[in-house]
């Protein structure tokens, strides 16, 4: 057995697992809840309308207004560009560069908790947006015509992001750890990775229309617009308005490929989540067995990390298919199709439920650092203090271990029974007999339950 | 009959989300039950130190060619309590504590101790700070 030297990682602490009572009363309390869920639902679907109520106009003015448009999008073009140089021209050290804090803490998981409570607050900040609209108005005002585009291919639909998402966290997780850690990857690789990722997404904007690509295949638009769908901010016949929770969930995932995207989010925590756990001593067995074939040990262990990735995947869209089928045998169902992709959305609140059970404790730590030594030394130089904050540090006694495990195991319960909530009013929509409608949830409670009851049992094996 | 069906599917999730809680509560009662004692870390301290003669209450874990002896020591405590060990190298070396961010220096051939209260819940890396190996796991439960 030869593990990698660990490299430097951001996270410099490790949750505990969740002790035995508290994950036996957590998968108790999921049980409870689910059965209510069947007793008594509501017999007329209530989220599939948005019931708009405008905010002030003078806000909206103010907020949608083209100058404030192009500040919002300076402003992300800015902070992307401060982490592509200091990526660049900063420290190897992951943890006192700024690059990586920022494009995988604060950026990765900060939008999707936001956006959950607010809406797609993404989409303002959004750089590529930014660059790509600014370079179409320029080229109307130039040639005097629109940019032509070519037509998406729309049976791709969301399929490019979904893929994207992968690469993103593989690059994360597989490509940058090295047996097991939370992000060492190094700062140079992440700002060349997101040059590229730029001169793509800039490209394909180009091709297909800057709204177009979003909505499609840029991946930090989709998938954080994706979690936006649960907040209740949004514009409506343009101006900014509040709307009904969830309600706008409901819409998302009539885009073929949206359910590769919830289910590659959910599959990729769950890979990160359980390879220091629940999967250590499978990935150990598959890692020697690949590396005895002669092939070197980084290569070993990132094939072997990958290898699991991808059986998460497989393994998440295997349970959500059979939940699917198991409805289509319910009489007065749509067909497979329309159930996988007219029930995809109700899978958003678990991805979230995962993210936040296993990463809340990371974004809590590690945001102290960006808003302390990060901001003030960004390069990580140890000689600059740009606003006085870099002796600061992460002071680890904000959250005991029972506070994490409360909010894993609360945010795994709460995220369950969203998940209930919306497949429920979506059975309504499919079969308007009310038995029906109930008798086909039994599948997708079974298909919750799998995935949060897997959840809460990953927690309780977590760093094993 | 739609309804015993019904109850049937109801039962049987019960009947499976239980079994998953008690077997998953299984492996974790007989794991904590094995490590809260604070028999076994002794035991694979004496393992690791079986030639030094030191006090069985403090683990002594040696590194010999960059490398822990005996693996990465695994070490519990409880939060309140000292976080106590001892490191001996062959090497000189810098040990770093990450989370706790407590560092010591070892010149080759000695050894250096910890002694720090365990004030922060979870779990760290002890590492060798040049060569990036880590040589153990503090584990502080609350």
């Amino acid at each position: 057995m030869s593990w990698l030297p660990l490299a430097h990682a951001l996270a410099a602490r490790q949750d505990l697992p969740v002790p035995a009572w508290l994950f036996a009363w957590g998968a108790s309390i999921v049980l409870i809840v689910s059965f209510f869920a069947l007793a008594a639902g509501w017999r007329k679907p209530r989220f599939e309308q948005a019931n708009w109520r405008p905010l002030g106009a003078g806000l909206s003015r103010a907020l949608l207004s083209t100058p404030a448009q192009a500040l919002f999008g300076l402003v992300g073009v800015f902070l992307l560009g401060v982490a592509v140089y200091a990526g660049l021209r900063g420290t190897e050290a992951p943890d006192r560069n700024f690059a990586l804090t920022f494009l995988f803490v604060t950026t990765w998981l900060g939008f999707p908790f936001f956006s959950a409570l607010l809406g797609d607050i993404f989409r303002p900040f959004n750089p590529w947006r930014a660059v790509g609209r600014a370079a179409g108005a320029a080229f109307t005002a130039i040639a005097g015509q629109r940019p032509a585009h070519l037509a998406y291919p729309e049976r791709l639909g969301r399929w490019p992001a979904a893929i994207g998402l992968l690469a993103v966290v593989w690059l994360e997780v597989v490509y940058g750890a090295s047996g097991g850690v939370a992000v060492g990857l190094d700062p140079h690789v992440a700002a060349v990775a997101t040059l590229a990722y730029s001169a793509y997404t800039l490209a394909m904007m180009a091709l297909f229309g800057v709204e177009k690509w979003c909505e499609r295949g840029e991946v930090f638009s989709v998938y954080f617009g994706m979690f936006g769908r649960l907040g209740c901010f949004g514009v409506s016949q343009g101006r900014l308005a509040l709307r009904r929770p969830l309600s706008a969930a409901t819409h998302w995932a009539t885009v073929p490929g949206s359910a590769a995207v919830v289910i590659a989010s959910i599959a990729t925590t769950s890979f990160d989540g359980a390879q220091e756990g629940a999967f250590k001593n499978a990935m150990e067995s598959v890692f020697d067995w690949i590396a005895d074939a002669g092939i070197g040990l980084t290569t070993a262990l990132r094939l072997t990390d990958t290898i699991f990735m991808l059986l998460c995947f497989a393994g998440v869209a295997l349970v959500y298919m059979a939940g699917v089928r198991g409805m289509r045998t319910v009489p007065g169902a749509p067909s497979v199709a329309k159930l996988r992709t007219g029930f995809a959305h109700t899978l958003i609140p678990i991805a979230l439920a995962y993210l936040v059970a296993h990463y809340f404790s990371l974004f809590v730590f590690q945001e102290q650092a960006q808003f302390t030594y990060l901001l003030s030394d960004p390069l990580g130089t140890a000689h600059t203090d740009l606003f006085g904050t870099a002796s600061g540090g992460i002071d680890f006694k904000v959250l005991s271990a029972n506070a994490i495990w409360y909010v894993q195991v609360g945010a795994l319960v709460a995220g369950h029974v969203l998940a209930l909530t919306l497949a429920h009013d979506r059975a309504l929509v499919y079969w308007p007999d009310y038995r029906r409608a109930t008798a086909s949830q039994y599948w997708m409670l079974a298909v919750m339950v799998a995935f949060t009851c897997f959840g809460l049992y990953l927690l309780s094996v977590a760093n094993g | 009959m739609k309804h015993s069906r019904t109850a049937l599917l109801l039962l049987a999730t019960f009947a499976a989300a239980l079994a998953l809680a008690a077997c998953g509560g299984g492996d974790d009662t007989t794991d904590t039950g094995g490590a809260a004692t604070t028999a076994p870390t002794d035991e694979s301290g004496a393992t690791a130190a079986d030639t030094t003669a030191e006090k069985p209450s403090v683990l002594t874990i040696v590194v010999r060619d960059g490398e822990p002896v005996g693996g990465i020591q695994e070490l519990e405590f409880d939060s309140g309590e000292q976080i106590r060990f001892k490191v001996r190298s062959d090497a000189a070396e810098e040990i770093h504590v990450h989370g706790y961010d407590v560092v010591e220096e070892v010149a080759a051939g000695g050894t250096v101790e910890f002694d720090f209260p365990a004030e922060i819940e979870g779990i760290f890396e002890a590492e060798l700070e040049e060569l990036g190996v880590q040589i153990a796991e503090l584990r502080v439960n609350p």
